[in-house]
């Protein structure tokens, strides 16, 4: 008679068959998501090629010609045209028609043959920082690499005197997919979980099927499982279609224990359900809610150490970071997909995720009460 | 047991809620006994569903206690759930499943399983007559069948006391003369309902009503011994129905005519509560003079509506029967 989850698989019954019964709503949940995911994975790519480099060559000989070979053969520029005078230059930049501009000014293979420093001038569009500390950097190591190639040759050596052989691990080929869609993943589960347990007892509130449940002798905690249990299941059949596209759309490996993978996911989804039923237990009606929901997505996008590696940010957001499952989920995903880590090299940030899903069900069955005011 | 061996099912005292500086409820107190139909009228906002939530011990009251077959509903909240059904205000029904579904899941929410439950839910169809409906999705139902289903979920687990806030709301007169057969049928197995509504046929149908006015419960009893309070026939007076045509201009002439104290219309016939002096051939001289040749005119009790006029008039200080 008085077992502490009554009335829990009346509520799972009832959960189960109204998201079932609703193929729209249903699809609403599962699709979107996998949008998103296939979105932001696109969207998301820092690799930068193909930028439109214009030239003012005024110099008009085969080294100069060379010169502009070597640029565009580093693949982060395309020969965007040419153009006949300092103006003509300045206004495509301004216009956004070229990212970068390559200057030669006359007298270049002259000072080249002399012995000289030969000059060449790289304007580069600045107001997008990725862009221009790309461009900056392929234009400064190209000059590295000829100036030394020269003075090799001058000095008739074949190697130079010092050589750094930088290796990536992980990501060798610095594919930005790897490093975001894990990410995403993250982010793409937050929005459909928080969200779709936030409306749950909101929407029951505002139809006022809430009242019934209450003069019933269902317990809070009965009540509270029912609501997270569908969607767990939900949450985990939409992680699973998100993982597959990672690995065979994005075609990225998955270097650990796909076990690990769902054992995060789980526990992840896990806090994030129990995070939408206490704004559930909160919000009065699904406008709240869904604002509830949003106050949580937005640091979860820029403290989680998604887009902006977290090490660099000032202490309060790093505490900030630290208290968000996304946090700890992305960090997991990183690890687990790329590294190959191991559940038990990572058991700290699983216990943490683990910890905030009890501890937010706790809190969320604590706060409700069994009574309308 | 019979219907009625004078348990109190329902009893509160001083039963107060406030929200804030608004008293929603104040000081109410009554009993209801076993196996009768308490009518709880009053008009929107007067605190009617307040009172039922608390009741059914879902709303804190602020002050003032209240038994269900003699629980406390603050202390023993968990004993009166298996006790009570309520059908609240708004449908209760979870539109995307079906009448079968809906019947299932209340249930198994009161604990019902197996034979039990699929024999208490096929007794409801019977009795609400909802077998034909059973796959259809109760969203798609109309007002009358959601609220016989409304109220076969309710009665799953047999509660000896069933609450209703405003059960004919809003529903067809031939629906609503059926919920109340039904009504009559859970009262004569010894069911105690509790019922709120606007309407005063449905009040003058109860075994005993309460008129809340302004958050306070201004009048409470059994129909007849209200119908026979002082307040409600002041001394030397009568009651009368005068059946006429033109009914509109008659009620006009009359108001202004010496000795009717209140004059109403009901239809196509109007109801003059006059002084014991006044004779029947002045009333028919005042109505010939306004061209209303023929007209009906025999003595009447007061009903449940003159009596809440009454006493709502009285309760505010107001005389209650003006002129």
């Amino acid at each position: 008679m008085r077992t502490p989850f009554r009335g829990f698989t009346a509520i799972l019954y009832k959960e189960f068959l109204v998201v079932l019964r609703d193929p729209a709503t249903l699809f609403f949940m599962i699709f979107p998501p996998l949008i998103q995911m296939i979105a932001f994975g696109y969207a998301l790519d820092t690799d930068v090629r193909n930028l439109p480099l214009v030239v003012l060559d005024e110099d008009r000989t085969a080294e100069s010609r060379r010169i502009l070979d070597d640029f565009v053969n580093t693949g982060t520029f395309r020969y965007a045209g040419e153009v006949s005078s300092i103006e003509e230059l300045s206004l495509r930049m301004r216009q956004g028609k070229a990212a970068a501009a390559l200057q030669i000014p006359p007298g270049f293979t002259r000072d080249l043959h002399a012995g000289r420093t030969a000059h060449v001038q790289v304007l580069i569009d600045g107001s997008n920082s990725t862009t221009a500390s790309s461009a900056l950097n392929t234009s400064i190591g190209l000059a590295f690499r000829e100036s030394i190639r020269r003075l090799l040759g001058s000095l008739a050596r074949r190697e130079p005197p010092v050589e750094v052989r930088p290796q990536i691990l992980y990501n060798p080929a610095m594919r930005s997919p790897n490093f975001f869609v894990p990410g995403v993943i993250g982010l793409v589960l937050q929005i459909a979980t928080v969200f779709a347990t936030a409306m749950s007892l909101v929407r029951e509130r505002e139809r006022g099927t809430l009242e019934q449940l209450l003069v019933s002798p269902m317990s809070r905690w009965g009540l509270m499982l029912g609501k997270i249990v569908p969607y767990l299941f939900m949450g985990m059949i939409m992680a699973c279609g998100l993982f597959a596209i990672m690995r065979w759309l994005f075609h990225v490996p998955i270097a650990g224990d796909v076990t690990a993978l769902l054992v995060a996911s789980f526990l992840y989804i896990f806090a994030l359900l129990s995070l939408g039923l206490l704004i559930s237990t909160r919000a009065q009606n699904q406008m709240q809610a869904l604002q509830m929901t949003m106050t949580f997505l937005l640091p979860s996008v820029f403290f989680s150490g998604f887009i902006f590696p977290r090490d660099t940010m000032p202490w309060i957001f790093q505490a900030l970071g630290a208290a968000l499952p996304a946090t700890y989920f992305i960090e997991l995903m990183r690890a687990i997909i790329l590294r190959g880590a191991t559940m038990v090299e990572f058991w700290q940030h699983l216990a943490i995720l683990a910890g905030m899903g009890a501890g937010l069900f706790v809190l969320c069955v604590l706060r409700f009460r069994n009574r309308i005011a | 047991m019979s219907p009625d061996d004078g348990t109190v099912m329902i009893e509160c005292e001083n039963l107060t809620r406030r929200f804030g500086h608004f008293t929603a409820v104040d000081s109410v107190s009554l009993q209801v006994r076993k196996g009768s139909i308490f009518g709880f009228l009053g008009p929107n906002g007067s605190g009617k569903s307040t009172v039922i939530r608390m009741l059914c011990g879902i709303l804190a009251p602020t002050s003032g206690s209240a038994r269900i077959a003699g629980f406390d509903v603050v202390r023993q909240p968990n004993a009166i759930k298996g006790l009570i059904g309520y059908m609240s205000q708004k449908f209760s029904l979870y539109d995307e499943l079906t009448v079968a579904e809906n019947l299932q899941f209340y249930g198994r929410l009161y604990g019902l399983r197996g034979k039990t439950l699929d024999a208490r839910r096929n007794e409801l169809i019977e009795l609400t007559r909802l077998q034909p409906y059973l796959n259809r999705r109760a969203g798609l139902l109309s007002g009358g069948w959601r609220q016989r289903l409304a109220m076969a979920c309710s009665l799953l687990h047999q509660p000896p006391v069933l609450f209703l806030d405003e059960p004919t709301a809003g529903i067809d007169p031939v629906a609503r003369r059926e919920l109340w057969d039904l009504l009559f049928e859970f009262s004569g197995r010894g069911m105690t309902l509790f019922v709120t509504t606007h309407y005063m046929d449905e009040a003058e149908r109860c075994s005993h009503v309460g008129y809340i006015h302004m958050s306070k419960l201004v009048v409470c009893g059994v129909p007849d011994d209200l119908k026979s309070l002082p307040a409600v026939n002041p001394p030397n007076t009568r009651r009368l129905d005068i059946t006429c045509d033109n009914v509109t201009v008659g009620l006009q002439a009359l108001r202004r005519l010496e000795g009717v104290r209140t004059a109403t219309v009901f239809g196509q016939s109007m109801h003059l509560l006059v002084d014991d002096g006044l004779q029947e051939q002045t009333i028919r001289n005042e109505l010939a003079r306004v061209g209303i040749a023929q007209a009906d005119i025999y003595p009447i009790g007061p009903s449940l509506e003159d009596v809440f006029v009454a006493l709502t008039s009285l309760n505010n200080g107001a005389t209650p029967v003006p002129k």
